[in-house]
């Protein structure tokens, strides 16, 4: 039996899906408990019931290429291992740049899929695959709740902006990040079309927020609040179609 | 959002807000060793134990970049997110790329305010379906891995799949840029001056997020401090 035979026979797969099935529950009683705290606390069902589906129509098209993720690793690490650090506590582009740096201190200079991968090699790779990105879930048992009320004694703060008619602090520190986190990227393929020639990036940005401020048009002044749910999924098809088209 | 403002309502938050906390931390702490847990049984299985040699001379390597983003994304992402949502997100992982455009779409649709309590159940609400849906979709692909690789590999296919996240960054801007201009001009400049200039820091696009959300944050708080926002 070659390594990647051994990587995913029936076993392996069912080590896999212990922590996925654990966490696919947990999931379940949070979505469960926050329903029901939302109506509780006397919020709108249709808002909630808004959160749930625009979420789940947001979610497919990246998850689609998180699954591409676990295909490009499985031709290294078999199926089980990129399977569940992707369906879990694993982030798309982290697991491939890891995986190589493990490859390489564990004795494959050339990096992951340069050299015959033994089973020592494989266990190590995972080992510091998931050590490595625990950082967040341990701040999140030792830290989180001090440091959240910590943030939050500003919320009494935030209430009187409010009042005020002053658009609190917490929601112009968000939006703030987030341009942030958007201008980074834009600027990575604004990049990419400089010195690699490579333009395709930069054109699927534009077109898709191009779409989206169609869609953002109907939504908000044309009052089609249904599109609310599909303009991110919809918007993003339309720049992945451009891809291929202009790639043709 | 309309919600009822008695202190009952407050007191019925903060009650649930103590229980997230309290079994937050039990899963958080039980999905971490399930997660160190894999990998040993598989080892186990394959009757080999790690290199632990090699363990520690990588993951010094990966804890130098990641433990020290990992740090700063906490700070910055979980007062976003709130109690319920960060507890989910931490352990269902694709944090950037997923979770936190995913509950920041939720809150824009449901039209809720940071650190309200009607964010924190919208957002764990967002991260909780996220998840399971990537949880489920993965499930599915891997179980018709064989019947869907030739649609998935499909050459003509791949510049769309490779090209997800300038689809999802690129709507996302028209979002959050047009909200403010203001905020928008010197962060979007700098980053696009910086990796034109700098090609090379193209793959560290992670660490640049935090310059230029920091920038971003410093000209939004000089901006709201003179009512100019």
């Amino acid at each position: 039996m070659s390594i990647l035979e051994n990587l995913n026979t029936p076993l392996m797969f069912i080590i896999a899906a212990v922590p996925i099935i654990f966490i696919a529950l947990t999931c379940l009683f949070f979505l469960v408990k926050s329903y029901r705290a939302g109506l509780a606390m006397g919020m709108d069902k249709k808002k909630l019931k808004t959160a749930i589906t625009s979420s789940a129509t947001f979610t497919v098209l990246p998850s689609v290429s998180i699954l591409l993720g676990v295909i490009t690793l499985s031709g290294t690490l078999g199926i089980p291992l990129p399977w569940l650090r992707l369906s879990v506590i694993g982030a798309l582009h982290y697991e491939g740049n890891v995986a190589d740096i493990a490859a390489r201190a564990s004795g494959l200079p050339g990096g992951l899929g340069s050299g015959v991968l033994t089973a020592q090699t494989f266990v190590t790779i995972g080992m510091v695959m998931t050590a490595g990105i625990l950082i967040g879930a341990i701040l999140c048992i030792f830290v989180l709740k001090s440091y959240l009320a910590k943030v939050n004694k500003t919320g009494g703060k935030a209430k009187d902006e409010k009042a005020s008619g002053k658009k609190p602090f917490g929601d112009v520190v968000f939006s703030a990040m987030f341009i942030g986190l958007v201008s980074a990227y834009i600027g990575s393929y604004l990049g990419t079309g400089t010195s690699q020639g490579n333009w395709t990036p930069l054109i699927v940005a534009g077109v898709s927020a191009a779409a989206m401020g169609i869609f953002e048009y109907f939504s908000r002044v044309k009052n089609v609040k249904w599109l609310d749910n599909f303009s991110m999924a919809c918007s993003m098809l339309v720049g992945m179609a451009v891809a291929v088209v202009i790639n043709m | 959002m309309e919600t009822k403002t008695t202190t009952a309502a407050q007191q019925f938050y903060t009650d649930y807000n103590k229980q997230v906390h309290m079994i937050g931390r039990i899963i958080v702490a039980i999905t971490i060793v399930l997660l160190l847990g894999a990998p040993l049984t598989m080892g186990a299985v394959l009757g080999v134990s790690p290199d632990w040699a090699a363990f520690a001379k990588g993951w010094a390597q990966v804890a130098i970049i990641y433990w020290t983003s990992g740090v700063i994304e906490f700070l910055i992402y979980a007062p976003m997110l709130g109690s319920g949502a960060s507890y989910l997100a931490f352990i269902t992982g694709n944090l950037i790329n997923l979770k936190i455009p995913c509950a920041a779409n939720a809150r824009d649709i449901c039209g809720t305010t940071a650190g309200a309590p009607e964010n924190d159940v919208v957002s764990t609400l967002s991260v909780a379906t996220s998840s399971l849906v990537n949880i489920v979709v993965l499930a599915v692909g891997v179980m018709c891995l064989v019947p869907l690789s030739p649609i998935l590999s499909n050459e003509a296919l791949q510049p769309a799949f490779e090209n997800v996240i300038p689809a999802l960054f690129g709507a996302l801007a028209f979002k959050y840029f047009s909200q403010s201009l203001k905020v928008t001009v010197i962060p979007l400049a700098a980053m696009c001056i910086i990796f034109v200039l700098m090609p090379s820091l193209i793959s560290n696009v992670s660490m640049l997020i935090l310059v230029s959300g920091a920038l971003a944050i410093g000209i939004a708080y000089l901006l709201y401090k003179n009512n100019k926002l």
